[in-house]
């Protein structure tokens, strides 16, 4: 083996190894991809939010000079007979059969060779609607009339769907539940009882990438170029709608420009395939940044939480009633119900639980999972919710939640007992960094200060697997085949640590092969969380299968122990000249235990991702005018491996909560989208950071789990932000905010009620 | 966006017949910051552009011998005026408003010219230069007229402008004694267009308000003087009751719309703690007064 730079490789801030190709431009994207005789998509889109479709009028953009084609559902059928797909349920058409059941769902696609060609006779096309009732809000859904399924049509890949196959009349597509002790009987006793109801808005990911996908069919064999998450799923998927073995279907994913959960499962991939199959050309589609409000978005959430307590402050009773606004289609948004549903009660120590969690249709763009599954949604409700009870207890709100919390071994709500997972030290983490102990300034004149803090935890998705190749070649130098996808958080580089670390080797000096399905291994997908932890356990097992062949190589040879002769030597002896390699195959399956009918289990889920976060706001209370003037966010990310890497995950991922707190709201009309571009559709830019905003991890974490010690942290620091503000700003003005985001009309609104001068609602 | 032609006119005379007089698919272009945002959403598809930036009578900008006035031609970029030395000693109100006027890229090629043209309530320049009581040269194939900026616009998107009409330049008087301030009120993230913008100068005597300039814009359909405001104010000594009759009076005279930056009431709000900040913070003359 080549030169070495001393171990260990794990745990150093290395620099990403795609940093330089990043910064001067060169790096490979789907966007820059162009195919010979490639035609672009252009998609028209419905204007109504729930109609059937009675005609759509494509001559004069056909007629259009460099139009190649236009596209419906129609022309789809003839390639794909059973056109819907999903990852949860196959109700999603290519493009809309019949009926639209949101305002922007796609409706037919122009294909030209010229881009703008497409998008001028895209503009072209016109549609004739029969408007049918429509339902946008979760509650009404819940109970409404109207249906945006006639059938519910779950997959058959999730076999705890099944009960709902052909179910009809409904748009709940799935009902979680959990029970634990007896919650009633424990209501019955309790001493107080709290209950409140919290939402959420409908927010959207905002990948700095807009979704691309390019596909080329050709002699009963298909390649897929495309922006996703999930190269697997997307070849199981598409294999299945084609009815083809997966070895027809080739998924090739460059570097993402950000994916927050968006582009996972199906994207635009099922719409390119059956494109290039109906031109029996290449076709790219790539969206605007506009057009993405109507990909996948993030589930409003309507959270109603009631508690019971013993005299003593303890919890004896929680009961969860979550409601998730699911849009028109599922998405993930099934696993998005059960996940966010499973810890929705806190991570407190609580006997007796109930938890409800309903995924919903509405007519509204399709929800799925964005950065946390659902925990920052639930946390907003449980975190705010704590601290309004500890106020009313006349409790101090920290001792109130060390009193209650859930610590190591204890059984969670669902029975899963909780292992490696440092709620509490995250917490402290977070009150000395907050210096939460010193006198703190209440403001003055027309400023009032407060501060805040919430905790929060989450389950990762299970049973998974990962599957890695390690290819040491005859020169020593290695490659590393894995699905994982670097979408900006750097997994790339921590792979290769992981691997280093096995083999001794330079991390920097391992060149790292992206997902391509025809040469890398199966990976459920880079989601919540779970890479470094999955993937990485399955290269830290792969490469330490390499070790032990190598060590069998030298045995082979003859070798003495510790002769630690260079690879390259010990292969020349072996086949004569420099040829050869040495593969280890590494495969990752986490413990599982499938839940019972009362959602019980004792391995729910592989680790437990923890954030804890802490606020101070000054707000105007003239205007309402909020500032978050220091930010804390702490994760127990076990140990990291690439510590900068990790600040960089921790901060990337409050940033944006700080946004889905604060700014970033989908305003919708009648079921249109009012403000569906980046102008009126406020992302946090720099200007809006705190002027303290502190990420760290929890000192000297480990999970006994992960390889060297380490876990996920791509998620924990959005779950306990909101409620940290939430509480920040409650602490301010003594006013609760129940809904997101907390805009400063909201917060003067709220002021002007609790004055008993409420202010006038426009007409 | 589809293929059009643009062209680039070096003379006036040549701009005027490129543009014509009949309404149509042609427009001059200045920096083409707004025109771009309304072709990319298909709200506006041009057959041609009539490109002004090589037209030098619409260029420079200067301060008058006697230095009573400054001329800022059509074409003066955002960045040109936002680096003058000459406008932060004369016009400092122009340059503090610079500061949080949309990013770099767009400065750097943005016209005040074609700012003012496209008639939008929610720039930040309009109701500056109305405030500070500029006028507008137009010229055109019959001649030129001269408006003061506060008459330019006639409602959302719509000014005086006729169709082969341009702004040639602007005549921003220096105002020796008066202290001007421009309040950008954003409320959903910091950098936003403004739900309410208010420019506000005051001309102090002691603690008397001697003269003062109120235009609102943004909350209102175009760049609105507050007359009533102003007449409320003017001669009086500054104190809270003074400033809370002029915001009655401000709120009075105009018609505020809610939109997604927030409600009317909410906005009616901002106004009456917005306009006694910035008058307050005129008067004490700190900042960029």
């Amino acid at each position: 083996m080549s030169a070495i730079t001393p171990p260990p490789f794990a745990s150093r801030s290395l620099p990403r190894l795609e940093a330089r190709e990043k910064v001067t431009g060169r790096i490979e994207y789907t966007h820059h991809l162009k195919l010979p005789g490639m035609l672009h998509g252009k998609i028209f889109r419905s204007t109504m939010p729930h109609a059937k479709i009675k005609s759509i009028d494509t001559t004069a953009a056909a007629a259009l000079p460099g139009v190649y084609q236009v596209v419906t559902i129609d022309d789809i059928r003839k390639v794909i007979p059973n056109p819907y797909y999903g990852p949860a349920f196959h109700d999603q058409p290519i493009l809309a059969d019949g009926k639209v059941r949101f305002a922007g769902e796609p409706v037919a696609v122009v294909l030209a060779f010229d881009k703008k060609i497409a998008e001028e006779a895209a503009g072209l096309i016109t549609a004739e609607y029969e408007e049918l009732p429509a339902v946008f809000d979760e509650i009404e859904a819940m109970t409404a009339k109207v249906l945006v399924h006639d059938e519910l049509k779950p997959a058959a890949t999730f076999a705890d769907l099944k009960y709902l196959k052909g179910k009809k009349g409904t748009n709940i597509a799935l009902d979680y539940q959990l029970r634990r002790g007896d919650t009633e009987a424990a209501f019955a006793r309790a001493e107080h009882v709290f209950e409140h109801t919290f939402r959420s808005q409908q927010v959207m990911h905002v990948p700095m990438e807009p979704f691309v996908s390019v596909a080329d069919w050709q002699d009963g064999h298909l390649t897929l170029h495309t922006a996703s998450q999930g190269p697997s799923f997307v070849r199981i998927e598409i294999a299945r709608l084609l009815g083809l073995p997966e070895n027809k279907v080739r998924v090739k994913v460059p570097y993402l420009g950000g994916g927050f959960g968006g582009k996972l499962y199906i994207k635009l991939e099922a719409l390119v395939t059956a494109l290039s199959m109906v031109a029996e050309r290449p076709v790219k589609i790539s969206l605007t940044m506009d057009e993405q409000f109507f990909m996948v978005t993030r589930h409003p959430c309507h959270f109603t939480i009631k508690s019971g307590l013993d005299a003593s402050g303890k919890i004896i009773a929680r009961h969860c009633e979550v409601i998730w606004n699911g849009g028109a289609y599922a998405d993930i948004g099934p696993r998005v119900t059960q996940k966010a549903g499973f810890t929705s009660a806190g991570p407190y120590d609580i006997d007796n639980v109930t938890i409800n969690s309903y995924a919903v249709y509405t007519n509204r763009p399709p929800c799925g999972a964005l950065r946390g599954f659902g925990a920052p949604q639930t946390a907003w409700a449980y975190e705010c919710h704590t601290d309004m009870i500890a106020d009313a207890l006349k409790m101090d709100r920290v001792e109130f939640r060390r009193k209650n919390m859930l610590r190591e071994g204890r059984p969670q709500a669902s029975g899963t007992p909780l292992r490696d997972a440092e709620i509490e030290r995250a917490m402290d983490h977070v009150l000395d960094r907050m210096n939460w102990s010193a006198p703190f300034d209440r403001g003055s004149g027309n400023i009032k200060r407060g501060r805040g803090i919430g905790i929060g935890f989450k389950g990762i998705t299970s049973p998974t697997t990962s599957v890695a190749i390690v290819n040491l070649n005859a020169d020593g130098s290695c490659a590393l085949y894995i699905g994982t996808v670097d979408m900006g958080q750097g997994s790339d580089t921590v792979m290769a640590q992981i691997a280093a670390q096995v083999l001794n080797l330079d991390p920097a000096s391992i060149k790292v092969i992206h997902p391509d399905t025809d040469v890398t291994p199966y990976d459920m997908g880079t989601l919540g969380s779970r890479s470094t932890f999955h993937m990485g356990n399955a290269v830290r097992i792969a490469a330490e299968d390499a070790k032990q062949k190598i060590e069998v190589l030298a045995r082979e040879l003859g070798l003495p122990q510790g002769a630690n002769l260079p690879l390259v030597d010990m292969m020349k002896q072996k086949y004569g000249m420099q040829a050869g390699n040495i593969i280890g195959t590494g495969t990752y399956l986490a413990d599982y235990e499938k839940p019972d009918a009362q959602g019980q289990t004792t391995k729910g889920t592989p680790f437990w991702g923890v954030g804890a976060a802490g606020a101070e706001v000054e707000i105007d209370i003239e205007t309402g005018a909020i500032k978050v003037t220091k930010l804390v966010n702490v994760a127990d990310v076990g140990v990291a491996l690439n510590p900068k890497a990790v600040q960089q995950q921790l901060s990337g991922a409050g940033i944006m909560q700080l946004g889905f707190t604060l700014t970033e709201n989908m305003v919708f009309r009648d079921g249109q989208l009012t403000n569906g571009s980046l102008a009126d559709y406020k992302i946090p830019t720099l200007l809006d950071m705190p002027k303290s905003f502190i990420n760290e991890h929890v000192p000297n974490a480990y999970d006994a789990h992960g390889p060297f010690g380490a876990k996920g942290g791509g998620e924990s620091t959005t779950i306990a932000l909101s409620p940290a503000i939430g509480n920040a700003v409650a602490d301010a003005l003594g006013i609760r905010i129940y809904d997101l985001p907390i805009t400063p009309e909201a917060i003067f609104r709220a002021m002007q009620e609790a004055k008993g001068a409420p202010l006038e609602e426009d007409a | 966006m589809a293929a059009l032609e643009i062209a680039e006119p070096e003379k006036l005379d040549d701009a005027y017949t490129m543009l014509g007089t009949e309404e149509g698919s042609i427009r001059p272009m200045g920096g083409g910051t707004a025109l771009m945002l309304m072709m990319k959403a298909q709200l506006f598809k041009p057959s041609k552009l009539v490109s002004l930036r090589k037209i030098e009578a619409l260029t420079g900008f200067s301060l008058s011998v006697d230095a009573s006035h400054i001329r800022i031609g059509a074409m003066t970029t955002f960045s040109e005026l936002e680096q003058s030395p000459m406008i932060a000693q004369h016009l400092p109100v122009v340059t503090q408003t610079m500061k949080t006027l949309a990013n770099v890229r767009v400065r750097n090629v943005a016209t005040v010219g074609g700012n003012l043209a496209h008639g939008d309530p929610h720039l930040d320049l309009p109701p500056v230069w109305s405030a500070l009581g500029a006028s507008v040269r137009i010229v055109g194939v019959d001649g030129e007229r001269v408006v003061p900026a506060e008459e330019l616009f006639l409602g959302y998107y719509e000014t005086v402008l006729a169709q082969g009409e341009l702004i040639a330049d602007i005549s921003v008087p220096v105002r020796p004694g008066w202290r001007f301030f421009y309040a950008k009120v954003t409320t959903r993230a910091e950098h936003d267009w403004p739900a309410l913008g208010l420019c506000v100068g005051v001309r102090a005597e002691g603690e008397v308000i001697a003269d003062v300039s109120l235009v609102l814009s943004a909350a209102v359909d175009k760049p609105t003087r507050l007359k009533s405001a102003e007449a409320a104010l003017r001669g009086v000594a500054l104190s809270d009751a003074a400033l809370a009759m002029a915001a009655d009076a401000a709120l009075a005279e105009v018609h505020i719309e809610g939109d997604g930056r927030g409600s009317a009431a909410y906005k009616q709000q901002l106004l009456r703690v917005h306009l006694g900040r910035a008058i307050k913070h005129v008067m004490q003359g700190s900042a960029s007064a």
